[in-house]
């Protein structure tokens, strides 16, 4: 909502500069957006009066002008082609710096002396057009400044109105709550009421659908000299973004903005049947708006029609058949209330906004159509050489009566924290128009104003106490409340711990919309089995690339990787906890079940001392290590498996990690280069893709003591070779299995091949711990048990024990 | 007598081969061939041999001794040679002015930080923690807020759906209503999470994250409201950070108010970041709505309580003076490395 502080002053009586206005608003909720000085770069313009106009000697298009700037008179040279002598127009005169910033100086044209320049509306950001010399009226006293002739002196505010304060949109209401808040009084515009008794009407209002229009008014006018608008008109309009059309068109605007409600004018000449139909319209039926739009309406949209054809969009905007043009000498001005939840969805429907929708959705005062209507009226007979037509009509239904809200002076005070006496509660509504009586020492009884319709209970009026009092004067307490041990979310802590693990690694981390391409999961290369492909579709996407749920949080960061590749980045390692989304068969809501996921390129650690770290790209043994140290942080029994590897990944470059249960925890391993190519990256990349689901209902495992040993333990170092095939994993493993009770530690430190191991073997170095609880192991013991482990590696995995 | 030499043979020369430096090479060396070693004790076993054995015996023994012996030089001169080539490049002494060896950490997104110091803040007076689900009923999001259908207040809401009554939340306040369904005063919990709308420019990313707070009891004002958040914004700011609540208006919260913070870029002068008026609005808050606890079946004659939402990126972007929210969402390492 927007309007200069002139125009407000007109309906109070309060000194408050621009700035202290705004303070004012703000701390009543009306959120000011803007404080601007209109007609900035003015200061300097003058009226000048033209005495004379003779052509340029040395120019076809250009004039000689005498003009006279109260006692001075001037030469100026024009280009404009209506400069005309008697007529009065605004002139900058030498030393004086236009709105653009161009400053005038005494200079020649064409050979001739210019001492100014007369200005066009344009040149001073009066109007958008240019169409030569601005005219002013003839009311502009020769000599004066512009801004004074004019009445140019104003500063602009916007306004952002709450959705509940329709009220506000309109300059009484906003008035009236500056009264409030500064005790001076609101002076509302004075409008002679004519009786509105459809006994005498010269056209008949038929309502046919009274619960989407419970209130329909109108006059008839005649007479009507359709025109510009005075300068006072054009100027508000202008200032606060509208155009002006017309000056019956503008009055109806202008009301509006004063009132709060939306006016509507018909050519009454044009209407079929010489009267108004309000009904709801059939599916398909048509209509031009004002808007130069064909459209068609759906069934149940609120129309005014004659007797004929839908003549507007009710509440909305007017149709082009029954609009208000040069030739119009009958004006039918309508005031109305329409239901607006119908008017939001009609606007809605229909896609088409406005400044009458924007009310009607919110609510205008039901109390108020007369009001606007006879101000409406009066400034169309005072400014359009108008005759109001003796009588008219008001129809209306039933409507509920504003309520009468019951108030504890009390309750507010505690719901607030603040003392209050009733006195001083009634005083402040008062200030407001809200007018209450004391029903007990507590209680008041309040009655609402219908231009409140926002207000309906106890607690709408103790929010108006605490604005009007001033949120500033409610002291900051901290709540007592009984100590409880506040819950967690499970979730949490997991994500926190995963998180730590990650960071230590090096790996930054990422967040990424929930949102993808369709497409990403295709190019991931998944089957068409695979769950992942059944994405959760927005229905209203604001770009092709976020219009479905993640299904998987790899695409996401494979794009991140390369947005970091293609700025130079030579090591990115990303992770991602976030949700996923899988759609249920039957069910409103997907299931979002946690996932981590990550990606690594290049050398793990971004930054880490090349010095000290060397070049080496991360492999699949620093993404097994994460995992593994996952598990081991959480104390988790979690194993490998290669599985058959999925789509995107590398054969023989990828692992399933499981739980004890069989459960899938979730995979890592390469990307394959097919994969990377449709992301458009070049360099290997390491994936882990991890379900926390998974790992949120496991137990830990129990931490239990072990007493320390009083004996030490041995150490053997080993050296087998075996056949390549064979995974040196599994040879420690079955070193540490518990067939051989007295190891305690197994450690691969080699795995070797080449000369003089045979080719087609390796041989794997391991150092073996014995250790008794009850015993010190002597040389024999600990010789017999790796004997017996040779043998079993021997008949297990072939191995045999290497010599030189 | 003869498999027991051969066994140690064979161990010995396992054991020097799988040596891998020289101190462990010498344990082998006494374990074998040391005055009180295996091959040691073997031989004072001789004695115990038949007479025709002896000889034979004692030939092989000594030949193992040898054969070993000369393995064990050969190892120790292999072994000693890497040790020496190793040890004379350690010899340089210590550049101490090169860079030390740090663990190159990663960060969280700097949404994540600022999003657990908002949640730890809350935590620590006592509120507990819940999220709820991203894909959200009308219900949820709307209706049991006291937004019905029509209600221009949706206008304030770009919403995203899915379906017909499911939608992407618009904001974490459906967890008001999950938790007061589920659970009876005394209430104070926060829910933190991902929000969305169909909004985006320098200020507005189509999802974003959102901490909505809780606290329902008996007697509960708009007073404690106005304290809660003055620590909160004390403790995420600075304690000298001016505050200001202004009336305003949600469906489901009555009296409601936003929160502003001094700029603090300008510290309150005026400049382009708060629009020349000295303030920034970084949440909104109010007491809880009657027509909300009727919803879920509180008492609102019994109960009150104060509700708040504060935008996580709106926070992150003032306290570190980030000009483009979208930057949160490209996971350049550039940005992600500064925070």
């Amino acid at each position: 909502m927007k309007f200069t502080v002139n125009w407000l002053k007109q309906y109070l009586d309060v000194n408050l500069t621009p700035a202290g206005l705004a303070a004012t608003l703000t701390r009543l909720g009306l959120e000011v957006e803007a404080v601007e000085r209109l007609y900035p770069g003015l200061e300097g313009i003058m009226v000048a009066q033209v005495r004379s106009v003779a052509r340029h000697p040395n120019a076809d298009k250009l004039s000689l002008c005498e003009v006279q700037v109260g006692p001075e008179t001037r030469r100026v040279v024009c280009g404009a082609p209506n400069v005309r002598a008697g007529m009065l127009a605004p002139i900058a005169l030498p030393g004086c710096r236009m709105p653009s910033g161009m400053e005038i100086k005494r200079s020649k044209i064409r050979g001739e002396v210019s001492e100014g320049m007369l200005c066009s509306a344009a040149e001073l950001g009066l109007a958008a057009d240019a169409d030569g010399l601005m005219e002013l009226p003839d009311t502009c006293v020769c000599g004066d400044t512009l801004i004074a002739a004019l009445g140019l002196d104003d500063t602009l505010v916007e306004v952002d109105i709450t959705p509940n304060r329709a009220d506000c949109a309109s300059l009484i209401g906003i008035a009236r709550e500056v009264a409030g808040a500064t005790g001076v009084s609101l002076k509302p515009p004075v409008a002679a009421a004519g009786p509105l008794d459809s006994q005498n009407s010269p056209f008949r209002v038929e309502v046919r659908a009274p619960e989407a229009c419970p209130r329909y008014a109108a006059c008839l006018l005649t007479n009507v000299t359709v025109g510009p608008s005075p300068w006072w008109l054009k100027r508000l309009l202008m200032a606060v973004g509208m155009r002006p059309i017309n000056n019956v068109v503008d009055i109806t605007n202008f009301v509006m903005l004063e009132y709060g409600q939306p006016l509507h004018a018909f050519d009454f000449s044009t209407l079929a049947g010489g009267g108004i139909v309000v009904r709801e319209a059939e599916a398909g039926e048509m209509i031009s708006t004002l808007d130069g739009v064909e459209r068609r309406l759906s069934a149940g949209t609120l129309l005014i029609c004659d007797q004929a054809r839908p003549i507007a969009v009710a509440g909305v905007m007017g149709g082009q058949n029954s609009e208000v043009s040069a030739s119009t000498r009958e004006v039918l001005l309508e005031s109305a209330y329409f239901n607006p939840i119908g008017i939001r969805r009609a606007s809605r429907e229909l896609n088409l906004s406005s400044e009458a929708a924007y009310r009607f959705e919110r609510g205008v005062d039901p109390g108020g159509t007369i009001n606007a209507l006879e101000r409406a009226a009066g400034l169309i007979e005072q400014w359009c050489g108008a005759s109001r037509v003796h009588g008219g009509v008001d129809q209306r239904a039933e409507m509920p009566a504003p309520p009468v809200v019951t108030l504890r002076v009390s309750r507010a005070a505690s719901r607030l924290g603040i003392e209050l006496i009733p006195s001083e509660v009634a005083g402040l509504l008062a200030g407001i128009g809200i007018e209450s009586e004391a029903v007990d020492h507590d209680t008041l009884r309040a009655r609402v104003p219908s231009f409140r319709v926002d207000l309906e209970r106890e607690i709408d009026l103790i929010e108006e106490i605490a604005r009007l009092k001033g949120y500033d004067q409610i002291p900051a307490t901290v709540p007592l409340i009984p100590m409880s041990l506040a819950g967690q979310d499970p979730s949490r802590a997991l994500r926190e711990r995963l998180a730590a693990i990650l960071l230590a690694h090096g790996v930054f981390e990422a967040i990424n919309y929930s949102f993808i391409s369709p497409l990403a999961a295709e190019r991931l290369g998944l089957a068409e089995s695979d769950q992942r492909l059944r994405q959760l579709a927005i229905s209203n996407p604001l770009a092709d690339d976020q219009a479905v749920m993640r299904t998987t949080l790899l695409p996401g960061l494979l794009e991140n990787l390369r947005h970091n590749l293609n700025r130079q980045a030579r090591e990115v390692s990303l992770f991602e906890i976030g949700k996923v989304f899988w759609p249920v068969a039957g069910e409103a809501q997907p299931k979002e079940p946690l996932r981590l996921g990550a990606v690594f390129s290049g050398r793990l650690g971004v930054g880490a001392p090349v010095l000290h770290y060397g070049e080496r790209p991360v492999d699949l043994y620093d993404v097994k290590g994460i995992a593994e140290t996952i598990f081991g942080q959480l104390g988790i029994a979690a194993s490998f498996m290669a599985p058959e590897p999925p789509p995107y990944a590398e054969p023989g470059g990828c692992l399933r990690a499981v739980l004890g249960n069989g459960r899938e925890i979730g995979q890592l391993g390469r990307f394959n280069r097919e994969t990377l190519r449709r992301f458009g990256i070049k360099q290997p990349v390491l994936f882990l893709d991890f379900d926390l689901e998974s790992l949120l209902g496991v137990e830990p495992a129990v931490k239990t003591f072990t007493p320390l040993s009083r004996f030490p333990s041995v150490t053997r170092d080993l050296a087998v070779v075996v056949p390549e095939e064979v995974g040196a994993g599994l040879v420690a493993d079955s070193v540490l299995s518990g067939s051989f009770p007295l190891v305690s530690r197994v450690e691969i430190f080699d795995v070797y091949r080449g000369q003089p191991v045979a080719d087609g073997f390796k041989s794997i170095a391991l150092s073996v711990s014995y250790h008794s609880d009850e015993q010190t192991l002597d040389d024999g013991v600990v010789a017999r048990e790796q004997g017996r482990i040779v043998e079993m590696l021997g008949s297990r995995f072939s191995a045999r024990l290497r010599e030189e | 007598m003869e498999d027991e030499l051969l066994r140690l043979r064979r161990e010995a020369l396992a054991g020097f081969a799988a040596a891998s430096d020289l101190s462990t090479l010498e344990d082998c060396r006494v374990r074998y061939l040391g005055r009180k070693g295996l091959l040691s004790t073997a031989m004072r076993g001789l004695g115990q041999a038949s007479e025709a054995d002896r000889p034979r015996l004692g030939k092989l023994a000594n030949e193992v001794k040898v054969e070993l012996e000369a393995a064990l030089d050969g190892r120790r001169a292999e072994l000693g040679s890497q040790e020496t080539g190793r040890r004379s490049q350690a010899v340089p002494p210590l550049d101490l002015t090169l860079p030390g060896r740090a663990i190159p950490f990663g960060r969280p997104h700097p949404v994540s930080q600022v999003m657990a110091e908002i949640c730890g803040i809350f935590e620590r007076l006592g509120f507990a923690v819940a999220e709820g689900p991203d894909v959200e009923l009308d219900f949820y999001n709307f209706e049991g807020l006291n937004i019905p259908p029509h209600h221009p207040a949706r206008d304030m809401h770009d919403t995203f759906y899915v379906s017909d009554g499911v939608l992407l939340r618009t904001h974490t306040s459906p967890m008001q209503v999950r938790a007061m369904q589920r659970q009876s005063p005394p209430l104070r919990m926060i829910a933190p999470g991902k929000v969305y709308r169909c909004d985006s420019d320098l200020t507005h990313t189509p999802m974003f994250h959102q901490v909505e707070g809780f606290l329902v009891d008996r007697q509960v004002s708009f007073a404690d409201l106005k304290g809660v958040l003055s620590l909160f914004i004390a403790q995420v700011f600075s304690p000298q950070t001016a505050i200001r609540f202004r009336p305003s208006f949600f469906p489901f919260t009555e009296p409601s108010a936003e929160v502003d913070i001094a700029c603090v870029i300008c510290g309150g002068k005026g400049c382009r970041v708060c629009k020349q008026t000295g303030w920034l609005e970084i949440l909104g808050a109010g007491l809880i709505d009657p027509a909300v606890f009727e919803k879920v079946g509180y008492d609102p004659e019994l109960y009150s309580g104060f509700a708040f939402g504060l935008g996580v990126e709106r926070i992150t972007m003032l306290k570190y003076g980030i000009t483009d929210i979208r930057l949160f969402y490209e996971n350049d390492l550039r940005f992600l490395r500064q925070f």
